[in-house]
Parts: C-alpha cells; structure tokens; sequence
C-alpha cells in the first residue's frame, strides 16, 4: 500500500486505539444519511412495485377495450386475440355498478362479469380468494371483496340481493321490481383497500344478464408472454387487430401512467432532498479532516522532508474522506436493510402509538409496508455518497498540500 | 579524495520582514565528504536552521547552487538521498515505533520483507528493539528522538542533517542521543551536518564551523 493510503487508513484508525472518536462519528454521520435514503427510496420502490402487482394481477399485463364501447363479438375478438404472438391467455369481461344489499346493509360496489374457465390464465385470482373458491362461481352466486364482505355482514353461503339500473328501467314499465339474488362463494382480498371495499365478481353471464347485455364485454385482461415488456406487446396487438373490430391495447404502465409518473417522480425527488443529508455529513468530514490538517501541520511538513509529494500528501486526506464515505456506505446499508427487514413492527409499533393505522391504510392504500429496493437507486446512493465523500476531502486536501513543508517545520 | 557528498557554492537566501528585507545567509560555502561530520554553531536567528532547508532541499536559495553526490539536488532524490533530524522529533503519533521507522522507507516504495528487516535492525541500533511496538505518546522524548535517528537512518542516506537534535533533551539523555548519532554516522560512513548550541557536542565532530553574519567560518 502506498504510503499516503497507510497513513490515511493510521490516521482514521490509529494502532491500538479500539474506538477511533472522529471516524465512528464522521461514518455514523454518513450512515445516517444513507440509510434513510436507503430506506425511503426503497419504500417508494415497494409502492410502485405494489401497484405493478395489484394492477398486473387484477387487469393483466395488456387490457383490450374497444373504441366505442361494448364488444358484441367476443368470440371473434377473442380468436383474434389469441393469434397475435406474445398473447398467452385472453379472459374477456364486462363491468358495471351495482347496488348489493344484505340484511338491510347496502354497498355500491363495481361488479365486474369474468368467464370463470378462462380467467386464470391472465389474473391468479384463486390465489386471492381467503375464504371459498373459484370453481365454486356459477350464474347464481357472487365473490365479494374482504371489506365489502365485512361491511355488509355477508359471510360464504349467505345470499345478497344485487339491484340494477335495468330495474329502473323495469320500474318505468310499470314491472315489479324482482332484485337478483345470489349466493356468495368466495370472498377475496387483494390487499389494496380500494380494490377490496368496492369490487364484487360474477360470471360472464350473470353480468350480461343483470345489465341486459346480450353477450356484449367491455373488454379483455391479456397476458402476455413472459419477458415481452408491456408496452411493446400493446404496440403489437394495435398493430395486428383487423380494423374491423375496433379494438384498442393498452398496457398497465399506460392505464396507470400517471399514477406511475408521480410515484417515479416522488422517488426521484425523494433521492434528491435526502442527498442532501448526505451533503451535510459530508460537510462535518471536511470540517474535522480541516481540524486535522491544522492540527497536524508539523507532521505535514514531515512529510516533505521526508519526500512526500504535495500530490501523495492531498491524496493521503482525499482518501481519508474515500474511506469515510465507504464505511458510512456499508454502515448505513446495513442499517437501511435491518430497519427495512423490521418496517412492517416497526410501523406497528409507530402506529400503535399514535393511534393511526387506519388512516395508514386509508391514506396509502398498504396494511403493510411495500418495499422494493431498486438496484439502480441503490447503485446511485452508493456512488454518490462514496463521491461526495471523496469531494469533503479535497478542501483539507488542498490545504495539505499547500503547506510548504519548511513553514509546516517552522509552526507552532 | 573522495566526491564530496554535499556541495554548497554561494548560497544566499533573504526574508521579508514588514516592507524590509533580512538578509539572512549572505554566500555559503559548504563541502562535506562521506563520513565526515561537520558542526555548525550561531546565534540564534542568525540562519541556521535556514541553512539547513536549504542544504535538504526543503527551501531554495536565491542564488548559488547545491549538489548531492555531484549531482544537482532534486525534492525527488531527497528520500534516498538524505536524512533529518529535528530539535522536535515530529513523529506521526498513530503509528507504532516500528511503523515510524518504517516509514522513510514507505515514501520510496511498497516495504518489504527486507524493509521491515531494515527497520527492526535500525530500532535494535537506537536500543529500542522493547519499545517497537510502543506509539510515540507512550515513550520518553529521548527515546522519541532516537526514534527519529533510526528513521532519518532507516534509508542508509548519504547525509543526516542534524538541527539541534538535543534542544528539547535533557544533558544525559542529549549526550546519548549526539552519541549515538556520530556513533551511527562513523560506522555507516554517513556525512553528518550538526547544527548546535552545545560546544561539547561540537568538538566531538570532524569540523567546526560558525555562522555569523550570514557567512560560515572556522573556530
Ligand atoms: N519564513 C520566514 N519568514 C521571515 N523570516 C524568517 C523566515 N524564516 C526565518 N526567518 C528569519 O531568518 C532568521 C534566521 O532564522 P533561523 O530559524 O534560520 O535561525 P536559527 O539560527 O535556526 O535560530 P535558532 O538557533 O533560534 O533556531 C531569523 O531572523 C528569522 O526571523
Ligand atoms: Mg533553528
């Protein structure tokens, strides 16, 4: 090791000192500083992963609808679909709103028709359902969202009687006014409340039925095979739908995009302030490594008359802050990590305190805290800490190697 | 005779003070030979110290000029070339006595094997093969400055420049020190510059010379 980097490393740790005060300080500083980026651009990254899941999974990859409303043709639309190379599984549905009554609780939930054969191909929707099962699903019963399920007091095998705008119609015809009545066979949670307090699922045919659709759909979830990206896959299918048909593809990044392009926009903003943390660990590195140069300036000049060059002697203090930045690198990635590891009690506990997990929730659509720690962020946080550590040295730096060693000898 | 290891021709060297100029060295003259050692005395303030920034290369004269073994001095032999000694011992109190040694090799080139020999075998030289492993804050100023000898010698250097090495020992451990110092240049056939206050220690060298009025001159 060059003599300029032993030294840098002797001075932060000196030889049988346990506990060097100045370097634990400067990297804890540092570490501070980069776990809480670490921590919060991860988070934000576990937010934007969520909706990637919960709209991926509830809407598929790519969604069809067509230009002017309904599809009164799904099957031909379907075969047509299913041609295009990179569609893997199409499930065609139609979706309108409801008003669901049980006991003499009302809910308004969107009520969307899925063709029960076909549906798992694109969303794994089995896999959400708690408490009864898909297969159970027929013309004659209903799933329900957790919330919604709760907030009725509607349980598996109870019935509810769902009313619709046709029956308005009906009730202008001087009709009686019959409500559907259908079983519940399953109850689901997708763990997004929004998605859990309003949505309720039929079949195909029961939808079009309450509606008085006569086989119409509103669209299809498409999944696309694995690997193709989203956006290039809807490009495709625009490009391959005959005209005829009206149809128009739209990806999940493209139906969520705004909602994706103030998430990203939050992360980078985020990353942007809390560089500044690290700005100003940085700041009381270059402070105390100034204190050291003054307080070692006999020893600088030591240096030269050894043979030290200007250069050997700046690079000796630049390094000092290298290594700063490194130590609080790895520090502080070790405890963003630990603290990620705990977030969900720790948020428990932070809420127990408060009294807020309900507004937790409410306010940002999570029981728990989404983590996501993107790679790209992550490499950005260690490069930029490591950098503008390596930059708090360079003005202690440039005082060292300013000293003429003969004054250095000379001062007091 | 041999090449002498130090030359000085005319050197002359002048400080601002306030709007005046202090003309501190006023022509110096200095030859020194391999294992020659060489006292100079003065008052203080009257350039010792300067004569000897100048003679390491540390600071540059105005006029004449200076060569190391024939050669002109250059910041970039000086590792190699020479070693100092100060009245403060100026070690770098992070590291061990051993690791201080060390470092005068360390600013030349990655150490060795053969280097830490080097260093180990210098302590043993100064008496402090127990205290190897001690940080400056834990030993005596003697045992600081014979630290400093062993580190001026660790490079085998042509010349030591001495610059009141014994201004901050007491008279026993001084007389070690100045001691061992001209024991150590004999035996290595190092040239030896000695600046001191102390006429005891300047009979014990080959030459002694006085610096008045910025000029050098004998008895
Ligand atoms: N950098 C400087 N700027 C201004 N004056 C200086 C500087 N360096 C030395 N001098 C002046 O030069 C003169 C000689 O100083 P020097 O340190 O060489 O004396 P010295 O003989 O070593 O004295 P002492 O025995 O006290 O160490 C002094 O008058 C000092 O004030
Ligand atoms: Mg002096």
């Amino acid at each position: 090791m060059p003599w300029y980097l032993y030294l840098a490393l002797k001075q932060l740790f000196p030889t049988g000192r346990r506990f060097p005060f100045f370097t634990a300080i400067s990297i804890l500083g540092v570490a501070l500083g980069v776990a809480v980026l670490v921590i919060s651009t991860s988070v934000m990254g576990g937010f934007g992963h969520e909706i990637r899941r919960w709209t991926v999974e509830t809407t598929g990859d790519v969604q069809v609808r067509a230009d002017d409303g309904a599809i009164n043709n799904p099957a031909e639309f379907l075969a047509q679909l299913t041609k295009i190379p990179g569609v893997v599984a199409a499930t065609p549905f139609a979706e309108g709103y409801v008003m669901l009554e049980h006991g003499l609780k009302p809910a308004f939930p969107v009520v969307q028709g899925i063709d029960v054969d076909r549906v798992s191909g694109v969303i794994p929707l089995e896999h959400y359902i708690h408490y009864g099962s898909l297969a159970d699903l027929d013309d004659d019963s209903i799933i329900l969202s957790v919330q919604l399920a709760m907030a009725v007091g509607a349980r598996v095998g109870d019935k509810v009687e769902i009313h619709t705008p046709l029956e308005y119609e009906k009730f202008k015809n001087d009709e009686v006014l019959v409500p559907r009545e259908l079983r519940v066979t399953g109850i689901f949670e997708i763990g997004h409340p929004a998605l859990d307090s309003s949505l309720v699922l039929v079949t195909l045919r029961t939808m079009q039925d309450l509606y008085g659709r006569r086989g119409s759909v509103d669209g299809f979830n498409l999944k696309i095979s694995p690997g193709l990206d989203a956006d290039t896959a809807a490009a495709r299918i625009n490009a391959a739908l005959p005209p005829a048909l009206h149809g128009h593809a739209r990806s999940w990044m493209e139906i969520n995009h705004d909602l994706i392009f103030i998430i990203q926009l939050e992360q980078n903003m985020i990353f942007f302030l809390l560089t500044f943390i690290i700005i100003v660990a940085a700041f009381s590195v270059t402070s105390s490594l100034l204190i050291s140069v003054v307080r070692k300036t006999r020893e600088i000049g030591l240096l030269g008359a050894l043979g030290g060059q200007p250069r050997q002697v700046a690079a000796c203090f630049c390094f000092q802050g290298f290594i700063i930045g490194l130590g609080g690198t790895i520090a502080g990635f070790g405890l963003g990590f630990t603290v990620l590891h705990f977030r969900n009690g720790i948020i428990y506990l932070f809420t127990r305190l408060t009294q807020s997990e309900a507004a937790l929730a409410r306010f940002y659509q999570f029981k728990e805290l989404p983590r996501y720690s993107d790679p790209s962020y992550m490499i950005a946080i260690v490069v930029c800490t490591i950098v503008i550590c390596t930059l708090a040295g360079l003005l202690p730096a440039w005082g060292a190697a300013r000293l003429k060693p003969v004054e250095a000898l000379r001062s007091e | 005779m041999s090449e002498p290891v130090l030359s000085a021709c005319g050197l002359t060297k002048s400080f601002l003070s306030g709007d005046r100029r202090i003309e501190v060295l006023r022509g110096i003259d200095l030859e020194v030979v391999a294992g020659e050692s060489v006292s100079i005395r003065g008052e203080s303030g009257s350039g010792k110290s300067t004569l000897l920034n100048l003679l390491s290369g540390l600071d540059t004269p105005e006029t004449g000029t200076l060569a190391w073994a024939g050669a002109p001095a250059q910041g970039g032999r000086r590792a190699e070339f020479l070693g100092m000694v100060f009245q403060s011992f100026y070690l770098i109190p992070e590291i061990d006595a051993f690791q201080n040694v060390l470092m005068a090799a360390r600013m030349r080139k990655v150490p060795g094997q053969a280097e830490r020999a080097r260093a180990l075998e210098m302590i043993a030289r100064v008496g402090l093969t127990e205290r190897a492993r001690h940080l400056p804050g834990q030993m005596s100023g003697g045992e600081r400055q014979r630290v400093a000898v062993a580190r001026a010698l660790m490079n085998s250097p042509r010349l030591l420049l001495a610059d009141e090495p014994t201004g901050n020992l007491d008279e026993h451990t001084g007389d070690a020190v100045i001691e061992l110092l001209l024991g150590l240049c004999r035996e290595t056939q190092t040239a030896l510059v000695l600046v001191t206050h102390n006429a005891a220690y300047a009979q014990k060298t080959n030459r002694q010379l006085f610096l008045r009025e910025g000029k050098l001159s004998h008895g």
